[in-house]
């Protein structure tokens, strides 16, 4: 085994309504190693309680593809929280 | 002859969509119908006045979603070309927002591809409009994107 890494860090994205009540767009968050994208959002969910009713109706993307709530997290990942889409 | 998917056009755009270049480009030779969509901006919205409206988009994530899109037409249908365009920021009434062409030997395979490149475009790729009013803004209402299935939190039924 080589170093033992404290955590990890993920590059995290919001979109649309999202971006306004999460309070921007970006940011770089440090997790404990084997996290989900469920506890990546839960820790925004603590600073921003108001974020939990959109939990049902939005859906987590991972390095652009969609991703399930249990996905776990890679160094350097790119999480984005994704409200319904209304594009066309 | 399938032409690969390296011939289609896939775009997003911060001005107006050049709709002929769109349609210059699906057209060859092989070609018996050209279908085209042109999503507009509509000035109203549940009955009230709209102004404007603002696009923006997950851009890297809405290029991938766009070109799968484009790729699942070709395995679809027999077609030849497709090109999809969709704007971001600001748009007025009756601009255009989005537009797809879509070039095939036959027509039935051209109508039914557009068809579903833009039913597919409108639930799948991260782009979301604000819809400005006299009174005020608010995020349109839109679709859930289809996730995988989380396998241990909970299942939905599709």
């Amino acid at each position: 085994m080589s170093s033992v890494t404290s955590s990890i860090q993920v590059r995290v994205l919001f979109f649309g309504r999202l971006k306004e009540v999460a309070g921007g767009a970006e940011e770089f968050v440090e997790l404990t190693p084997g996290s989900r994208i469920e506890e990546l959002f839960a820790t925004f969910v603590a600073r921003r309680p108001e974020l939990a009713r959109y939990r049902s109706s939005l859906v987590a993307s991972r390095n652009q593809e969609f991703a399930a709530w249990s996905t776990p997290l890679q160094p350097g990942d790119e999480i984005a929280f994704l409200p319904p889409v209304s594009g066309g | 002859m399938s032409i690969p998917p390296s011939d289609d056009l896939i775009l997003l755009v911060r001005n107006v969509i050049d709709t002929d270049a769109l349609i210059r480009h699906v057209r060859t030779g092989a070609d018996g119908a050209i279908v085209t969509f042109d999503g507009c901006v509509r000035n109203q919205s549940h009955g009230r006045r709209t102004l404007y409206l603002d696009y923006e988009a997950y851009e890297s994530m809405a290029l991938a979603k766009m070109r799968e899109i484009a790729a699942e037409v070709h395995a679809k249908f027999p077609i030849d070309r497709v090109a999809v365009a969709h704007r971001l920021g600001r748009l007025e009434i009756g601009e255009t927002s989005v537009f797809i062409a879509v070039s095939a030997p036959h027509r039935a395979a051209a109508f039914d591809a557009c068809r579903y490149a833009i039913d597919t475009l409108k639930r799948s790729v991260p782009i979301w409009k604000k819809e400005y009013f006299e009174d005020g803004a608010v995020w349109a209402d839109g679709e859930l994107p289809p996730v995988p299935q989380d396998t241990q939190i909970r299942k939905r039924a599709s």
